[in-house]
């Protein structure tokens, strides 16, 4: 019991750590200022073997693991498990999540380690101490699941999901949510595997039915797991792409349409592009009107306008009526081409000289113009430099080529003569 | 560009750093990093455990780095320790030992090696109170203390406290009556600043940013396995060496031939390398000065561009994307941007810092994958901002604040250089919000133009409380091929963070560094072979080196790629070396320990296991290399193999051993004005016989060496070396045979002959250089060696020496100086030299009243020191005659740093190359006495009048 009074007071003494590190004046902590002052420090309450031994056996253990040296570091972590038996509570108390920490760093990359010891090294230290057992639980379930033995897997979650100790803290229903999202992937992988069956199935075959309906529950009880975490602000992606998928099948559209809308929009989430982009997807798979697939890749655009669905948004704003639509597909296109990674992206090259043209004989010569100002002084030097037009030339001719022809078009004949022949 | 499809789930929480509440998914586990969500579940339970590079391991050819060029010819000084700055006394009440800092142990050293400078002044008011040899005692009072009787008795008294000193009445009566005059009056004026001076000095230990980002430089050159290092060297790193050297397929470099070098005028901090589009570039930092060269195919360097930066430049940074384009910061919190075709542009400008409040003045900035786009970051978070110009809010500033071209040059650059070009503002009034791909990606965030945030420190990235930005990097090269075009590194004391600029705040990667000191060092590689993943190489400061293998392709999540790897130190090298006695171990131990102040490494192209070369400067100027070996599926019971080292390595170690010690050691930087032991060893020289043993100690002491048995050659047989003691009972003995023969006063005058006399001056002499050394911290490095003097040579007979006594004087002051000790009759000397009660003083105290802004113990802004000398204090340091130029007193300040100061600055010109075409010199020092403003306040002399009323002496 006396553990876990500890364990409740432990915030006050972190602070009181904290501000023993701090010192200089300007808030900062510096893990090497103990170094220093040990250099001066004569006098004083000195550390008790005890605690020296077992702090140098801790830089032992880093030192082995930064070398690769597994044999040796699980050597000295056999030695550092007496810290559990330190008379400093303090020390006491943070040695468990640092003992995970480090055997089980061990155990992944220990040579001769298999899945049952790191199971076996996971379950004892879930239970030494109150505070752990929920982050512990939920890496081992990670492991398990990158190992692929999913079952194992699920049963950690399961046994997770239900533990409970003292108040429930907002950590705690965090990494409460998280089992229970992680749980819910792993039923989304057994849907996803069933639905693969079943689209090999017959469907006037008894079998169809009663596997729809075992996916059916399946569905039910995912959405109940993976709903609460994703409206927690994070990013969620491989959480929301399965209960999407789910929605969908089961002919949710609605409810699939507010969590993409939910995970792109609200404002407390991170800007995850991807948010944007699933929703774009299932915009489009819904067959939504180009209107409404011009707004959410406008959003996309001022998040990443170097993503390469950025061309399709082109290919949308140059099909559109609306005439501003047509000059954002032109802004669009020179967005993407200010990007260091897009530079020898062909098919911008394309549509930038097509559309160049078409504008030009449209006759908007202000959009180029608009456009061209603030790039006038960097994109000869960075697109149209003589070392691009030759090499360019040298791997591939068809982008130079299209490349010779923006040059052209934008900085008048005398340029592009120059970028071609120089 | 593709982004990845499926991001690992995080949490994502705002708020202050340390927030308890969050839970760190990451938990710093680098294995928990490696681990994978099965994308879907057939491909998975098909494949099983999908493929993680387990056993990637870069392993060292030599168990610590070697030493590539021979050391440099300057000694080196490994500055100030904790020691020196921190309260050593024992805290019994506290469980923790907390760091005081030790103002009173400098003050007293201050008042003890400058009691001229703190009590002249005094001195002077209370003249009435003193009577001196000479004049007629005309009252009884009780407040008039003889000058002489008091040296009488002050003299065997112990200065640090020696219990059992003994007070004499008169002593007694001039403490109570000075005490509360002298104590106060000093410590009062000197306590705030010395205390100011301390923390800097301190902060400073804790983290010297001044190297951030390195100053090494790999260049590579026409093949691929030759290149140039560029590197500064010499003791105040004011030379920028081009070293070509070529890799072997074996990994040893070969250094080609003898360097070339350019000469600046201030340290280098930074050295930044680019190639871009064919073309290879080079930016160097120095403190107030940034500088550009274009290298030559054929690896020559050609001047571009020299800015000026008056607040002090704190990075920069070159395009990966634009050649010659480099970005600036400025303490100032100003950010600009130099093109070719502009000129230099403040692009942002920010006093405070982006996320709290920190009162660090230093900024870094870089580029991104947009070439428009920069980062900004301080210690609080990153920042993305756009510099483009277009109408309406352009940051274009007038070209004088921050901007000053072609200073220091060979030649003036052409009239289109110095002033920027303007631009004629993009789209008018009628630019949209939409569009202009940098601009637009910021709107999500706070309001247009202000940017956002890159990185927070905060709960978005569970940053620790106490935790600061140290270094950001950006990790794509501008090439199209190049898979993390759109990564940033950000390296923290704790951890380390990789964030992808299209989706801020949320790090992609995090990895707890653990490293002991400062991570101002970063270098990520080109994949060594196809399908490897990219090393990324971390410096500390203290030489710990880490490498982690980063992977992930352009739609994948960055991760790392088995567990990183920590590297030797130049530390470890220590055991190639013989073993030296002891002065010369602890010499190189040192010398070892020098903070790592650059990082390199290059790849060469082999044919089978990749190699990776890494060299190392260190704050002594020398560059260490070490050869790696590409490890990449060690079997099952490997644990790293130990390597030893070869004869070869054994060899060049020693030979580079030798060409250090054969290096002078650093000279103590400052030397107590009134105790020269030139003046001491005169005195001994005067009384002792001629030999070769006394010959042999004072060369010893004059070169404060260890005295050697050489040194002495063959010692007479009656005295015994005094190292082993004769064990007590043995003198005793000998006491007490000499007593029964009644010769004990003669003994006892032996024995003291033995004992105290010519042993104890090396060790005041040691005790002396290291009270100084340490007092340095206080004066700044006072170097006030003459402008037009020729560099210092390291015999140290060229020091500055006190000034000579006029022979007339001498005499006449022999009559009262008699009784009093040698070392006192010194300070008296110099005391009355300096009174300005001689009829002709007028010759020397001119000194330039520069000088006293130099003495102020900090670099403060407001505070006056209200002198009562009538004179400035410092002439005593300088050669007779010779007046600093205020220019250099200021310059002093300006190159605050480890480094010694800048030996005759003025007469040299400013980053002049070393061939003769480039002999310019410009209009010298101003700008650092802009960037330091140097009080040139003449002292208030409101004593002089007073004393002249009643002089007691008839000099």
């Amino acid at each position: 019991m006396s553990d876990f009074s500890e364990e409740l007071i432990k915030s006050t003494t972190e602070d009181d750590q904290g501000e023993r590190c701090e010192l200089s004046g300007t808030g900062m902590h510096f893990p090497w200022l103990q170094k220093h002052i040990e250099t001066v420090a004569t006098g004083g309450k000195k550390e008790k073997d005890f605690a020296q031994t077992t702090s140098a056996c801790l830089s032992f253990i880093q030192e082995a693991l930064l070398k690769h040296q597994w044999q040796q570091a699980a050597e000295y972590m056999h030695s550092y498990l007496q810290v559990l038996e330190d008379s400093d509570s303090c020390k006491r108390q943070a040695a468990p999540e640092i003992i995970w920490k480090l055997g089980s760093e061990i155990l992944y990359y220990h040579p001769k380690s298999n899945v049952e010891a790191f199971n076996t090294f996971a379950d004892r230290m879930k239970n030494i101490g109150v505070m752990n057992y929920l982050k512990i639980s939920l890496q081992h379930a990670l492991y398990l699941l990158h190992h692929g033995m999913l079952e194992d897997a699920n049963r950690n979650l399961s046994q997770a999901e239900t533990w409970r100790y003292g108040e429930k803290s907002s950590s705690q229903e965090v990494l409460i949510n998280l089992i229970q999202a992680y749980k819910g992937l792993l039923q989304y992988y057994a849907w996803s595997k069933k639905k693969m069956e079943l689209s090999q199935l017959d469907k006037d075959d008894y079998a169809y039915n009663t596997a729809s309906q075992n996916m059916l529950d399946h569905s039910w009880k995912t959405s109940v797991n993976l709903g609460a975490l994703i409206q927690i602000p994070g990013v969620w992606d491989p959480f929301v792409k399965g209960y999407v998928e789910m929605l969908e099948f089961y002919g949710d559209q609605d409810g699939a349409r507010e969590v993409l809308t939910n995970y792109a929009y609200d404002e407390k989430f991170p800007s995850n592009p991807n948010a944007h982009i699933y929703l774009y997807n299932f915009l489009k798979r819904e067959k939504a009107p180009r209107e409404k697939l011009i707004s959410v890749l406008k959003i996309l655009y001022q998040i990443v306008p170097s993503h390469k669905l950025m061309l399709e948004f082109h290919r949308l704003l140059r099909k559109s009526e609306k005439e501003e639509h047509h000059k954002l597909g032109l802004e669009v296109l020179f967005g993407v081409l200010d990007f260091a990674g897009c530079t020898k992206n062909i098919t911008a090259w394309k549509y930038l000289a097509k559309y160049l043209r078409q504008t030009l004989m449209g006759s908007h010569l202000a959009w180029v113009q608009e456009e061209w100002s603030s790039r006038k002084n960097w994109w000869p030097g960075f697109h149209f430099s003589y070392f691009w037009a030759k090499s360019d030339w040298k791997e591939d001719k068809a982008l130079a080529c299209e490349k010779a022809l923006v040059a052209g078009v934008l900085s008048g004949k005398g340029t592009w003569l120059c970028f071609l022949f120089i | 560009m593709d982004f990845p499809g499926s991001l690992r789930p995080t949490v994502f929480m705002t708020g202050p750093l340390g927030l308890s509440d969050v839970p760190d998914m990451s938990f710093m586990c680098s294995w928990r990093d490696a681990l994978t969500l099965p994308e879907s579940l057939p491909q998975n339970s098909e494949n099983g455990v999908p493929h993680v590079a387990k056993g990637l391991l870069w392993e060292p050819e030599t168990p610590g780095p070697l030493p590539l060029l021979p050391p440099g010819p300057d000694p080196w000084h490994p500055g100030l320790t904790a020691q020196d700055l921190l309260f050593r006394g024992g805290h019994p009440f506290q469980k923790q030992p907390r760091v005081v800092l030790d103002v009173t142990e400098q003050l007293s050293r201050f008042l003890w090696d400058h009691g001229d400078i703190a009590f002249a002044p005094l001195g002077k008011l209370m003249l009435e109170n003193f009577k001196l040899e000479g004049a007629r005692s005309r009252s009884k009072k009780k407040t008039v203390v003889s000058v002489k009787r008091l040296l009488q008795d002050l003299d065997g008294h112990q200065p640090w406290g020696c219990p059992w000193a003994y007070l004499s009445y008169r002593q007694r009566r001039f403490s109570i009556l000075g005490g509360p005059i002298l104590g106060k009056s000093v410590a009062n004026l000197l306590g705030d600043l010395l205390h100011e001076e301390l923390v800097t000095r301190w902060e400073q230990l804790l983290l010297d940013d001044a190297f951030t980002g390195g100053a090494l430089a790999w260049v590579p050159g026409k093949t691929p396995r030759v290149g140039q290092l560029v590197y500064p060297a010499g003791s105040t790193l004011d030379k920028l060496y081009f070293q070509e050297v070529s890799l072997t397929p074996g990994g040893n470099p070969q250094v080609l031939r003898d360097p070339g070098h350019i000469q600046l005028r201030g340290p280098v901090r930074q050295v930044v390398t680019r190639t871009v589009q064919g073309e290879s570039l080079l930016a160097v930092r120095s403190d107030y000065h940034c500088a550009l060269w274009k290298i030559s195919r054929q690896g020559r360097p050609a001047p571009l561009q020299v800015l000026q930066v008056e607040k002090g430049a704190t990075g920069i940074s070159l395009s990966p994307h634009l050649p010659g384009e480099l970005a600036v910061c400025s303490r100032s919190g100003a950010i600009c941007l130099w093109t070719p075709q502009d000129g230099l542009r403040r692009v942002y400008k920010d006093p405070d810092t982006l996320v709290f409040r920190d009162p660090s003045p230093w900024r870094w900035a870089d580029f991104t994958a947009h070439p428009r786009v920069l980062t900004v970051g301080d210690r609080t978070g990153v920042k993305i901002v756009d510099t483009q110009v277009r109408g309406g809010d352009c940051h274009r500033q007038s070209s004088r604040t921050e901007q000053r071209h072609g200073v220091g040059w060979g030649r003036d650059l052409p009239e289109g250089m110095k002033s920027s070009r303007s631009v004629s503002p993009a789209g008018g009034d009628g630019a949209p919000d939409l569009g202009l791909g940098g601009l637009t990606r910021f709107l999500s965030q706070g309001p247009p133009g202000c940017g956002l945030l890159l990185f927070r420190g905060g709960a978005e990235a569970s940053c620790q409380k106490g935790e600061r930005v140290l270094l950001t990097q950006y990790l794509g090269e501008g090439s199209p091929e190049s898979l993390h075009s759109t990564l940033h590194l950000i390296c923290t004391q704790f951890s380390l963070y990789l964030v992808d600029e299209r989706l801020p705040l949320v790090p992609m990667l995090k990895w707890n560094h653990g490293l002991p000191s400062a991570p101002l060092l970063a270098r990520l590689l080109p994949p060594p072979g196809p399908g490897c993943p990219r090393p990324l190489l971390l410096g500390g400061q203290d030489g710990q080196l880490q490498l982690l293998h980063i992977t992930g392709e352009e739609a994948s999540t960055p991760r790392l790629a088995g567990p990183p790897q920590s590297l030797p130190s130049r530390n470890d090298s220590l055991s190639a070396f013989p073993v030296l006695e002891p002065k010369s171990q602890w010499r190189l131990q040192e010398r070892l320990k020098a903070p790592t102040i650059g990082l390199a490494a290059a790849i060469p192209p082999s044919a089978s296991t990749p190699i990776l070369s890494l060299f190392q400067l260190s704050a002594a100027g020398d560059v260490f290399h070490q050869c790696l070996r590409l490890q990449a599926d060690p079997g099952p019971d490997s644990c790293a193999p130990t390597v030893s080292w070869s004869p070869q390595a054994t060899a060049c170690c020693s030979q580079w051993l030798k060409a250090l010690l054969e290096v002078p050691p650093a000279p103590p930087v400052w030397a107590a004005p009134t105790f020269s032991h030139r003046r001491l060893l005169g005195c001994v020289e005067q009384r002792e016989v001629e030999g070769k043993v006394p010959e042999g100690l004072r060369a010893a002491m004059a070169e404060g060496r260890l005295l050697q048995q050489r040194d002495l050659g063959s010692l007479p047989t009656a005295e015994p070396p005094p190292a082993p003691e004769p064990g007590p009972d043995d003198e005793l003995s000998k006491r007490l045979e000499a007593a029964w023969e009644g010769r004990a006063a003669a003994w006892w005058e032996r024995r003291q002959g033995w004992s105290s006399g010519p042993r104890q001056q090396p060790k005041r002499h040691k005790r002396r250089t290291q009270l100084s050394s340490t007092f340095s911290s206080l004066s700044g490095r006072l170097e006030l060696s003459d402008a037009t003097s020729p560099p210092p040579s390291p015999d140290p007979e060229a020091r500055p020496r006190p000034p000579g006594t006029p022979p007339s004087q001498e005499l006449a002051q022999e009559h009262w100086a008699r009784g009093v000790p040698s070392e006192r009759q010194q300070t008296l000397r110099d005391y009355m030299a300096k009174l300005p009660l001689r009829e002709d003083p007028l010759e020397d105290a001119s000194a330039p009243p520069s000088q006293t802004s130099s003495i102020r113990a900090t670099r403060s802004r407001q505070r006056t020191l209200q002198d009562n000398t009538a004179k400035p204090p410092l002439q005593m340091d300088t050669p007779e005659g010779v007046s600093v130029p205020p220019s250099q007193t200021s310059s002093i300040w300006a190159t605050r740093s480890r480094q010694r100061t800048l030996q005759d600055n003025t007469a040299k010109p400013p980053l002049q190359r070393d061939t003769p075409e480039g002999a310019f010199v410009p209009s010298s020092q101003t700008s650092s006495i802009q960037a330091t403003p140097s009080r040139q306040q003449t002292p208030v002399l409101s004593g002089s009048q007073r004393i002249r009323k009643k002089p007691r002496m008839g000099f």
